[in-house]
């Protein structure tokens, strides 16, 4: 696997709140200001990538049978500690996130990368991947918390759970417009380049 | 492997202690700062002339409302020997979701010097207006001494008071209006709580 494809990946091209939909509880719960946006996009963004690159490090060491349990006490730990810095270093943060924090340990995005691919790649690759998909996000949380907070003075819906879902649908919507547009601009490039392309060693397929 | 889970367990809840013991310190003195910041801003007109005492526990007779605790934390605000006014606890029992906390600053006089919401679940964007940080409405209760409008006054607009309520949430506001006119009533009837006279 390489580095570029990860980061391509948890970015735009299979961006965990844009296309993977996981994580969706907190995406649209906490995401009406842009200060608790931020606060829980990095608290979950250091989960992300500690985790990915602690189950790497443990990946020999864990069957099937114990496989789960192992995910899920390295989250809960890591999401515990989360919490307490929190409240070490931002009290008002932590009062205002509430809940949200202590259940960053239920965030499927988080188990579901320990899943998918913590467990098969290796360290370095692992805590890319826990950085892009952290970062992708934590850009579309932001990006939620701060339409919903510039539009709520305007529109009261923005401020209800049921305001995230249809600004989420509408951010949806607009990647889905770019990557169609971006993939037809990818085959005419393509195809340009192709009947150009001059022959120059043998054996092509 | 079940002793291999065993020992992971194990290691991953000595880290859990070992970042415990190093925060405990630090969240007692962050959760302490948040506390003495809303008294002191609360305070903070008072205090040109004073300080913040310790606070001192007055017990309430029987007929105290139910927005105040038994007994009540009381935080002096001192000029040298004299009290200048008192920073006190309340809460509004019937919020939206659940209970809202909240402090009161009175001068000497019993006028209302700020009111804050410190802790509340009220719905984000909507009752959390009640809250100085997302909006003004709680300040415009400075000023105001509960003996300057009629007891009937001292609600909602809706309930026929003269406070404005914030549009799509109206519970929230109206038990913080109706609390606070109970405490004031409360204090205007035993008014040596708050260390003023009659």
């Amino acid at each position: 696997m390489k580095l570029t494809t990860v980061w391509l990946d948890g970015l735009w091209d299979r961006n965990p709140g844009l296309i993977q939909l996981l994580g969706l509880c907190p995406l649209l719960a906490v995401s009406n200001t842009i200060d608790n946006a931020i606060g829980l996009g990095l608290a979950t963004l250091f989960v992300m990538v500690i985790s990915n690159a602690s189950i790497s490090l443990i990946r020999h060491l864990i069957d099937e049978a114990i496989r789960l349990p192992s995910f899920v006490l390295v989250i809960a730990t890591l999401t515990t500690s989360a919490e307490l810095f929190m409240q070490a270093f931002d009290y008002p943060l932590y009062q205002s996130l509430g809940i949200f924090v202590p259940l960053i340990v239920t965030n499927c995005l988080i188990l579901g990368r320990a899943e998918a691919l913590a467990r098969r790649e290796t360290l370095l690759i692992s805590t890319m991947d826990g950085l892009a998909q952290g970062l992708g996000f934590f850009f579309v949380l932001v990006s939620l918390g701060a339409i919903r907070e510039q539009v709520s003075d305007i529109i009261i819906l923005a401020a209800l759970p049921s305001g995230a879902f249809i600004a989420l649908g509408m951010l949806i919507a607009i990647h889905q417009v770019i990557q169609k547009t971006l993939k037809q601009f990818r085959a005419i490039t393509k195809s340009d380049i192709k009947g150009r392309r001059v022959r120059t060693t043998g054996n092509i397929p | 492997m079940i002793f291999r889970l065993a020992l992971f367990g194990l290691i991953a809840s000595s880290l859990v202690g070992v970042i415990y013991v190093i925060t405990e310190p630090m969240i007692v003195e962050s959760k302490k700062d948040a506390r003495n910041k809303r008294l002191y801003s609360l305070a903070e007109p008072l205090l040109s002339e004073g300080k913040i005492g310790n606070p001192i526990n007055k017990v309430l007779a029987n007929d105290a409302p139910v927005s105040l605790i038994n007994p009540l934390p009381v935080t002096p605000i001192n000029d040298g020997k004299l009290q200048i006014g008192a920073v006190i606890p309340f809460r509004a029992l019937d919020g939206y979701s659940g209970t809202i906390e909240l402090l009161l600053a009175l001068d000497i006089d019993r006028r209302i010097v700020g009111v804050r919401a410190i802790d509340y679940k009220e719905t984000l964007g909507l009752g959390d207006k009640i809250d100085v940080q997302k909006a003004d409405w709680i300040l415009q209760f400075n000023g105001l001494r509960y003996m300057d409008l009629s007891p009937t006054a001292w609600a909602v607009t809706k309930d026929g008071g003269q406070f404005d309520s914030f549009t799509g949430a109206t519970i929230t506001p109206r038990a913080v209006v109706d609390a606070l006119a109970e405490t004031l009533a409360y204090f205007e009837t035993y008014p040596e709580i708050v260390g003023g006279g009659k």
